[in-house]
């Protein structure tokens, strides 16, 4: 087969395509003069008035090409208009690929055939394509004297094998380049692990030409790895309409290098290694669903760029630029990297809540208490998920903590090392953990709520170098082929050891000799991992610094008075944990923590007997079940729970019925709720008399009461398109309006682990210098400063009336006898929307479709007289979908869907 | 100002006329009967007629253009003839006579493809895809009059969309009968929302249009009440407001929509004095949503609907409670 060469041609008329981006550049590459086609918005920028104040060169990979960038080149066009850094844009698209010019060849490409442009030669293809277009530009040119300055930072972005071939160009030109990004991409090929399926069928000798240039195969599964709409699929196409054109698909593929024989290896391990000693700032923009692009592949990138900010978009795959917002990301990455002027600086390093913590609670390390009772003989823990239950002292669990620890040490374990905690909580956990924190190793919890799959999506993400785990967490780590090291808890024998490929165990682990020194973490560090409940959208993981940990232990101290020896019995995780951070007994009480139903007001008294416990810690569902259990208690039992001064319950809110129920068990106590997320977990307290207090007003939704000693609380007011404000009220300015609750706390997170856009979105305010946590909670503070929970943001109905948070509308209908609970749901157009209510079918005798025409009446008057707003409709649907873990978060985003596709003509019968 | 106001014999057009009356206004009216409102000057004549569209805007600084021949069905060169020649003879009159305003009233239809409207804003009118003859010649006459805008002649185009209430002959009064005779269907589940517009609400935004488009002009706006609701719930809203029971006939949307065509194309062939019981322009209307951003509309005339969907049911169910004690004791048969 003969393919003709052909100069660069300008491409056609395309959607989302400026005409005027494209031009055609002549280039000295070192085996003679080739025409490229480049997308470089200097001309539009120019035409506008603007100079460039920093360039950005993007490399495409295979089969994509230039168009691959036209969203960003949309974005910088935008940021320049909008005042802020005027950004070019030089895209070129590579010989044989897109709309660049077609060599001629004479032959199918091989991977060893002389018909393939190789990775050397695009690496140079590349430098002389924007050396030449650099020029254009005075700041920009590599021929000044001036190399590059913050005054015009040039930044390299790739992607797929563009990504590592501009990361390679950036590598030999630190001088000239400030910071580099790459989306999918892979530098370095492990010996040991296999080429990705996909890769390995079109590299099947014999196949190469067949699915690549003979036929457009290789095309359209690319162009199949995101959710690209017809139109746009035809426009990546464009260049690639026959055989004569797919050349460079074909050589793209016969240049991977998948042996030391192949002729470009010697080149990708110099490549890998020039990565490597890159010091430059870098953004990794990441879609885990890629076939190709492994999560391995990532691995080694972070440890060539440990420097890097990672992004994952959890959901995205290999053409994440098509399917997320991914220029959003770039650019407001370089806004932090290259703000204009000083102005910005600061922002652009941010304090840590980490530094807050320490400046606010001056140190004292996680372990310290722990550490200071290696002598005593008294209770430490007691665990009735054992049995018989088990307690050991203060003096036990320091040598078994340090023994581990030391054992860690000596199996590899470094500090900053992940370490995936399967292992329910109980004296393992405790003993497992603060060994982890004693070393400076990172702990990550993701809740077995998630079930298998959000696991797998959350443990992968954390990417832990080890796990330690009890069997059916070994097992879900097997079956789903988690990464990292396994440790099991209890020995293993040998051929169950080898199934689940464990390594040890922590009792071998906790017969380790002690270690002179261990290493002593900083607050600064990162000390867990805590992942979300993921009932909006994949879990995300949070970061706990050492500092963070210390200041939530501190607020527990501070204000709810749990000091050195008391006694509590910790029914829910997270508190679980903080027991030897403060001093105090905890009694882990026989429940399955997954299940908080499964804690009876028996067991919780035998736990506070056993602990001399004063205080119980545990959720709203556990209360209740202890509620309706407590008719079992015996005299004995009966005298344990009056001993208790301080119920709290976390986790939801709870109604003042529940609260009632509860003060009947423990008659002595004061009975809080506190209000939290993974972010922040103890952020606003209401106790039985604030709820009741509550209650007897008319305001809509639940009330969660005051924020505690230590935390900062703001709003910011959501406008008629259901954003909110970018500014934060506090004080008067606040009440009665709805808004977005931001926060500010020592002991609220560090940051969102490797999703640095969410981080810098959550985190982007500096309200008194302050480190804030945006919520995404919504709701209202009345004029006694009172907090009252209204929903989450992306779930406010934005009604030509203004924005509505569905929350307390929620309870309203709910309080309808015919009505057993309900969703508010938005249909329409953000600012025009139309409030509509969703019925649950189940438990009413209401069936599917619109409501009947009384109930519709009465449910419309009601909103119109307590809010002033239309309802426009009543629908009954005929499943009410709810989140695993809580079984009580309405999923209203899918309720939403459905609403929308019956209101518009479609089938009641529609899944919901 | 001195107002001509043409198709003043329809329940709409009178009652604008009556409010600019009231309004203080100088009203000249244009229809072919005598309009009926006290203290206009009644010209009786056809907009398709260049005499009496003369006579009619003799003096006259702003027109009210709600003429036009409003149907479901019949013979195309009808809806040619008033909805397009007649809008043409209009505008070229107005100008010519150095009217300064003009309120043109068109349809939503105008803008229509079958598609559901969820939200949106009025959209441009487009004779080649609107469905039917009145929405297609609506289209073209929309067209003429937004052509004509100018400085000197500012024109804004009103689309009242699904007007009801009491005296309403073209919607209410043929719901609340067909769903006293059982014959009114719901299609499908009857979800698909809607917007409609209360009579009194639309006299008061055309009225409003009077004055808003000395300042704005040259654009289209959807008026309705910006409460959209259910088709069903509406309709059997409104058949209850006349007494009638709630529609039981329950029809499913496709074997709807091929029907109403059937329909369409047998009724066409013959002779018939009433509408179709189903067209498939309605059975559209009826399955699919179409309700339509207010805040360009209210914001333009400077207006909000005064009377609630609720309330306007409470005004229907009184105005046929009384229309049956009338009838009852006069013991004459309702026409």
């Amino acid at each position: 087969m003969i393919f003709p060469a052909r100069p660069a041609q300008a491409p056609p008329k395309l959607p989302e395509w400026d005409p005027a981006w494209s031009r055609i550049v002549e280039a000295k590459t070192p085996d003679g003069p080739h025409s490229f086609h480049v997308l470089d918005t200097l001309a539009v920028l120019r035409a506008e008035g603007f100079e460039p104040s920093g360039t950005i060169l993007a490399l495409h990979g295979n089969p994509t090409w230039s168009y691959l960038w036209r969203h960003l080149a949309q974005a910088t066009m935008d940021a320049a208009r909008s005042g802020g850094r005027v950004w070019r844009l030089i895209a070129p698209d590579q010989l044989d690929m897109g709309f660049s010019e077609r060599l001629a060849h004479e032959s199918l490409p091989t991977p060893h055939g002389a018909e393939v442009r190789r990775m050397s030669q695009r690496i140079d293809d590349f430098d002389a394509v924007v050396t030449s277009l650099l020029a254009e530009v005075a700041g920009s040119s590599a021929l000044d004297d001036a190399v590059a300055s913050a005054d015009h930072p040039i930044v390299t972005i790739g992607h797929d094998w563009g990504g590592v071939l501009s990361l390679g160009w950036a590598a030999r030109n630190t001088d000239l380049v400030s910071a580099s990004i790459s989306l999918n991409t892979a530098v370095h090929q492990p010996e040991d692990a296999p080429i990705p399926a996909p890769l390995r069928a079109t590299l099947a000798g014999p196949m190469l030409p067949t699915a690549t240039v003979v036929t457009d195969g290789f095309l359209r599964v690319t162009m199949s790895l995101g959710d690209l709409t017809p139109e746009i699929k035809d426009a990546f196409r464009s260049p690639y309409e026959n055989a004569s054109q797919r050349h460079g698909i074909g050589g793209f593929v016969a240049d991977i290098p998948v042996d030391e024989n192949h002729p470009s290896y010697s080149e990708l391990q110099r490549v890998g290694a020039d990565i490597a000693a890159y010091e430059h700032p870098a953004l990794l923009v990441w879609g885990p669903k890629d076939p190709v692009f492994l999560e391995r592949y990532l691995r080694d990138l972070r440890q060539r760029l440990p420097q890097a900010d990672v992004h994952r978009f959890e959901l995205g795959s290999h053409l994440v630029s098509e399917d997320y917002d991914v220029s959003g990301v770039v650019t407001d990455w370089l806004k932090t990297q290259f703000p204009v002027g000083d102005a910005g600086a600061d922002a652009a390093s941010g304090t840590t809540a980490a530094e807050n913590a320490t400046a606010a609670d001056p140190a004292r390390g996680v372990t310290a208490i722990l550490d200071a009772r290696h002598d005593d003989e008294s209770i430490a823990s007691v665990d009735f998920a054992q049995n018989p239950a088990q307690q050991i002292t203060w003096r036990h669990l320091w040598h078994v903590t340090t023994s581990i620890a030391g054992g860690l040490l000596e199996l590899g374990v470094r500090p900053g090392d992940r370490v995936s905690m399967l292992v329910p909580p109980g004296n393992n956990l405790t003993a497992a953990l603060y060994a982890c924190l004693k070393i400076g190793a990172v702990a990550v919890v993701a809740d077995a709520g998630l079930g298998p799959k959000g696991m797998t999506r959350a443990t992968t993400s954390a990417d832990p170098q080890w796990i330690i785990g009890e069997l059916p967490g070994l097992g879900l780590a097997r079956a789903f082929n988690w990464p990292g090291r396994r440790i099991s808890v209890s020995p293993l024998g040998p051929v169950q050891a080898k199934l689940f490929k464990v390594e040890t165990s922590l009792t071998a682990l906790s017969r380790t000799t002690h270690h002179a020194q261990l290493p002593t973490p900083a607050a600064t560090d990162d000390a867990a991992i805590l992942f979300t409940s993921g009932s909006t959208g994949p879990a995300k993981g949070v970061r706990y610094t050492h500092g963070d940990i210390s200041a939530l232990a501190a607020v527990l101290t501070r204000v709810f008075d749990v000091h050195e020896g008391t006694g509590l019995v910790a029914g829910f995780p997270p508190f679980a944990l903080l027991g030897p951070a403060i001093g105090a007994t905890s009694v882990t009480p026989d429940m399955s923590v997954t299940k908080p139903k499964t804690l009876t007001a028996s067991a919780i008294s035998d736990a506070i007997i056993a602990g001399h416990s004063t205080m119980v810690f545990a959720s709203p569902a556990a209360y209740k079940n202890v509620a309706a259990t407590a008719s079992e208690l015996d005299e004995e039992q009966k005298a344990a729970c009056a001993r208790v001064e301080l119920v709290l319950s976390a986790g939801a809110p709870v109604p003042l019925d529940l609260m009632d129920s509860i003060a009947e068990v423990f008659p002595n106590a004061s009975i809080h709720s506190p209000y939290g997320m993974t972010e922040g977990l103890l952020l606003t307290d209401i106790d039985r008399a604030g709820v009741t207090a509550a209650a007897a007003t008319s305001n809509l939704g639940v009330c969660v009461g005051r924020p505690i000693d230590g935390v900062e609380l703001a709003l910011a007011v959501i406008d008629d398109s259901g954003s909110s404000a970018d500014t934060l009220e506090q004080g008067v300015e606040a009440q009665g309006r709805l808004g977005e609750f931001v926060v500010s706390a020592a002991h609220i997170k560090s940051g969102y682990d490797n999703l640095w856009a969410t981080t810098a979105a959550s985190a982007r305010d500096d309200l008194d210098g302050r480190t804030w946590h945006r919520t995404n909670d919504i709701g209202h503070i009345d004029a006694e400063g009172r907090v009252w929970l209204e929903g989450r943001l992306q779930h406010v109905v934005t009604t030509p009336r203004g924005p509505v948070g569905p929350g307390g509308l929620e309870a309203l209908i709910d309080s309808d006898e015919q009505v057993s609970r309900s969703s508010i749901v938005g249909i329409g157009p953000t600012g025009t929307q139309s409030l509509v209510a969703v019925l649950d079918a189940e438990g009413t005798d209401l069936s599917p479709g619109l409501a009947p025409l009384d109930l519709t009446s009465r449910l419309r008057e009601l909103v119109a007289e307590v809010l002033g707003h239309d309802l426009t409709a009543v629908l009954v649907a005929p499943t009410f979908p709810t989140d695993i873990r809580h079984n009580s978060k309405i999923d209203r985003s899918r309720l939403a869907a459905w609403a929308d596709h019956v209101l518009s003509g479609g089938s009641v019968r529609t899944k919901v | 100002m001195k107002i001509t106001v043409t198709g003043a014999s329809g329940l709409l057009g009178s009652s604008v006329a009556r409010a600019l009356v009231a309004g203080g206004h100088q009203v000249t009216t244009l229809q072919r009967r005598p309009s009926s409102v006290a203290g206009v000057r009644d010209v009786i004549g056809s907009v398709t007629d260049p005499s009496s569209v003369g006579e009619a805007l003799t003096g006259a600084e702003a027109i009210v253009h709600l003429a036009a021949k409003v149907s479901m069905m019949g013979d195309p060169s009808e809806f040619e003839a008033v909805n397009i020649g007649g809008t043409r003879t209009l505008v070229d009159a107005a100008v010519a006579a150095g009217v300064q305003r003009l309120v043109h009233i068109s349809s939503p239809s105008v803008a229509h493809t079958g598609d559901s409207i969820i939200g949106e804003g009025a959209g441009p009118a487009s004779p080649e895809l609107a469905h039917g003859e009145y929405a297609r010649t609506k289209a073209a006459g929309e067209l003429i009059a937004l052509d004509a805008d100018s400085e000197d002649f500012k024109v804004l185009v009103l689309r009242p969309h699904l007007m009801w209430g009491p005296g309403d002959t073209q919607l209410t009064e043929r719901v609340i009968d067909r769903a006293r005779a059982g014959r009114m269907p719901v299609l499908g589940s009857g979800a698909p929302l809607v917007d409609a517009l209360f009579v009194d609400n639309a006299v008061e935004a055309i009225v409003a249009a009077v004055d808003a488009v000395a300042s704005t002009h040259g654009e289209s706006l959807v008026v309705t009440n910006g409460q959209p609701r259910p088709i069903g719930e509406l309709m059997s809203r409104i058949a209850i407001a006349g007494g009638a029971g709630v529609p039981k006939l329950r029809v499913p949307v496709g074997p709807a929509l091929a029907a109403g065509s059937v329909v369409e194309k047998v009724w066409d062939l013959g002779e018939h004095d009433d509408e179709p019981p189903l067209t498939r322009f309605l059975a559209e209307q009826l399955s699919t949503a179409h309700w339509f951003d207010q805040r360009r509309t209210q914001e333009v005339l400077g207006w909000t609907p005064r009377v609630s969907i609720e309330e306007g049911l409470k005004l229907l169910a009184a105005h046929y409670a009384n229309e049956e004690t009338l009838s009852a004791s006069s013991r004459v048969p309702r026409p």
